[in-house]
């Protein structure tokens, strides 16, 4: 394991399975975008937590919305620790712009751009 | 003007429901002080009464029901050749309409100084007279509303959510909005708007915008949480998932958690921001655990403890810590009032608990255990060493409303509810004494009362 990866292990408590099951893919493409690892996993949590929540299409059954809930949970906490208020205020309002758009049954953008566009904010 | 619905289910054919504790908790949550509180039955079969709740005596009334419209005579109402579109459940119940018609649909009572204006002996009822059943009353009331609620800096709060709700999209506001204008406790608001005015820096407005977004918060988790454990109604209200839909639902949660970090983040206070969040984490987490423990329910009171601090207790704590944090309090009165929310939020978990197994309460009775949702009274029932079999027995099979009422008689023939309330209490004293040993500029007693407040409920 590198160590970038051990310095991640405590924020994957529980969610190992979906580490294997995508999350990593995604992780390692925020990498692209950030080199910090915990802003990359903060915005990997957030895509695979919509994802898994159905959010936009059909809704989760509720063990799956949980699991999706925890993920934004965890996604948003590790933003509060590590992130910048811009970074923090753009990731809100891209979920907010998400959310806003599945209500009213809109087309949205894709949740990678927006939560990459996130990464980058600044005043 | 305040309007309400209160729900309760019956347990037999003719019953008389004494409604007036119920109606009196409304009246305490509304704040109204002077004026009137008007019920109406929303049911052809349900009246409404004002008399003396003495055993006998409802036998009496049950005789007279019976001999002026007696359940065995002729009615032609029952007679359904004569009848047209007549649904498959139609009941045979001529008599219960006619007796309905002896009693009454409405009720207007007097309200003083926030209590019911009842003589010695009356009490109100809600009288079932086709059975068992879901019940639904209406309720209004008006008048003057002058409790603290209202005073001091809490409008701040209602006008903050008002705010917030007025500038996001109708098909996001209207359900979140509802849900609020419904009611809640606002114990979580309260708490924030308590401990932000303990430490040197004492901003009510700033105060007031983060009280206002945990309590968006709070109310973003109950509608994810309404969908996951099927509920039809809230407060008196359905369901954002039961009128809207689970996609809708989804979406409302979502955006009221994206948008409440967000306002909490746009507050500028990384330790209040960093509480927060690791708060909404406990909550999503236990969450989990709970459902996967309803697998084994009703469970043990480890497991039982271990969730209910994280799904109730944790935004309680961090409630308490985030409002000192934003008045930049010390370390000390942070930790102290930390801790002491993490009990008040126990204890209001376990009262909340006792609530299910209370005809007067205003909600149905063993919806928790039809919901299989974790409950310590049932968990001390179920350890009984005398109705502890048959309880776990009915906790295993499939649990139908006639299962469901035989488990809420057993947990109440058991000391399981005293016992419950009495470890809410101790831990309320518990609560109380973190708040000795630090300075609170005068707050104390506020702080005292939510915390009684918290276990001083409708059960």
């Amino acid at each position: 394991m590198s160590a970038q990866l051990q310095v991640l292990e405590p924020e994957l408590d529980r969610l190992e399975g979906l580490w294997a099951d995508g999350l990593a893919d995604t992780y390692h493409d925020y990498l692209d975008t950030t080199a910090k690892a915990k802003l990359a996993l903060a915005a990997a949590l957030i895509e695979v937590g919509l994802r898994l929540q159905g959010l936009g299409g059909r809704a989760a059954p509720p063990a799956t919305l949980l699991m999706g809930d925890l993920c934004l949970a965890r996604g948003s906490r590790l933003l509060a620790d590590n992130a910048s208020l811009d970074v923090q205020v753009a990731f809100a309002r891209a979920i907010e712009l998400l959310s806003s758009k599945a209500a009213s049954s809109e087309p949205a953008p894709a949740a990678r751009q927006l939560l990459s566009a996130a990464l980058s904010a600044t005043r | 003007m305040s309007g309400n619905r209160l729900e309760f289910a019956t347990t037999s054919s003719t019953e008389f429901v004494d409604i007036t504790s119920a109606i009196q908790e409304e009246i305490r949550r509304s704040g109204l002080r002077n004026g009137r509180v008007h019920l109406q039955s929303l049911h052809t079969t349900l009246g409404l009464a004002v008399n003396e709740n003495e055993p006998l005596l409802l036998q009496d009334f049950k005789g007279l029901l019976e001999r002026i419209a007696p359940a065995g005579g002729t009615y032609q109402h029952d007679d359904f050749t004569r009848r047209l579109d007549i649904p498959l459940d139609e009941p045979v119940n001529g008599h219960a309409h006619c007796r309905q018609l002896l009693l009454s649909a409405f009720a207007t009572l007097m309200v003083e100084d926030g209590q019911l204006v009842l003589g010695r002996w009356q009490s109100v009822f809600a009288v079932e007279l086709d059975g068992p059943r879901h019940r639904r009353l209406a309720m209004q009331l008006e008048g003057e509303f002058a409790t603290s609620r209202r005073e001091g800096t809490e409008p701040l709060v209602e006008l903050e959510l008002a705010r917030q709700l007025a500038v996001d999209p109708e098909p996001i506001a209207s359900p979140m909005r509802r849900l609020v204008e419904a009611g809640g406790k606002r114990l979580r608001p309260r708490l924030v708007q308590l401990t932000s005015a303990i430490g040197p820096r004492n901003d009510p407005l700033r105060a007031a915008e983060l009280a206002a977004a945990v309590e968006l918060l709070h109310n973003a988790t109950l509608i994810h949480d309404d969908y996951v454990d099927e509920s039809t109604h809230r407060r008196g209200r359905p369901t954002v998932a039961a009128a809207e839909g689970p996609e809708r639902a989804i979406a409302v949660g979502d955006y009221y958690f994206a948008k409440a970090t967000r306002l909490i983040a746009q507050i500028g206070n990384a330790g209040v921001t960093s509480a927060v969040a690791e708060a909404l984490e406990a909550i999503c987490a236990s969450q989990i655990d709970d459902v996967a423990l309803r697998g084994t329910y009703p469970g043990d009171r480890e497991s039982y403890m271990r969730v209910i601090r994280g799904k109730t207790a944790s935004l309680f704590s961090a409630a308490c810590a985030s409002g000192a944090l934003l008045s930049e309090a010390s370390g000390e009165v942070v930790g102290a009032l930390r801790r002491y929310g993490d009990l008040v939020g126990t204890a209001f978990q376990m009262a909340d608990d006792v609530i299910d197994f209370s005809p007067t309460s205003g909600k149905t009775v063993g919806l928790d255990i039809k919901q299989r949702v974790l409950s310590l009274p049932l968990i001390y029932a179920a350890e009984d060493r005398v109705v502890g079999p048959e309880v776990r027995a009915l906790l295993a099979g499939s649990l139908g409303d006639a299962e469901v009422g035989r488990v809420a008689d057993l947990v109440i023939s058991t000391d399981a509810l005293p016992r419950v309330r009495e470890e809410a209490m101790m831990l309320v004293e518990a609560a109380v004494r973190e708040l000795d040993a630090v300075e609170l500029d005068g707050l104390r007693p506020a702080l005292v009362g939510v915390a009684r407040s918290a276990v001083d409920r409708n059960s």
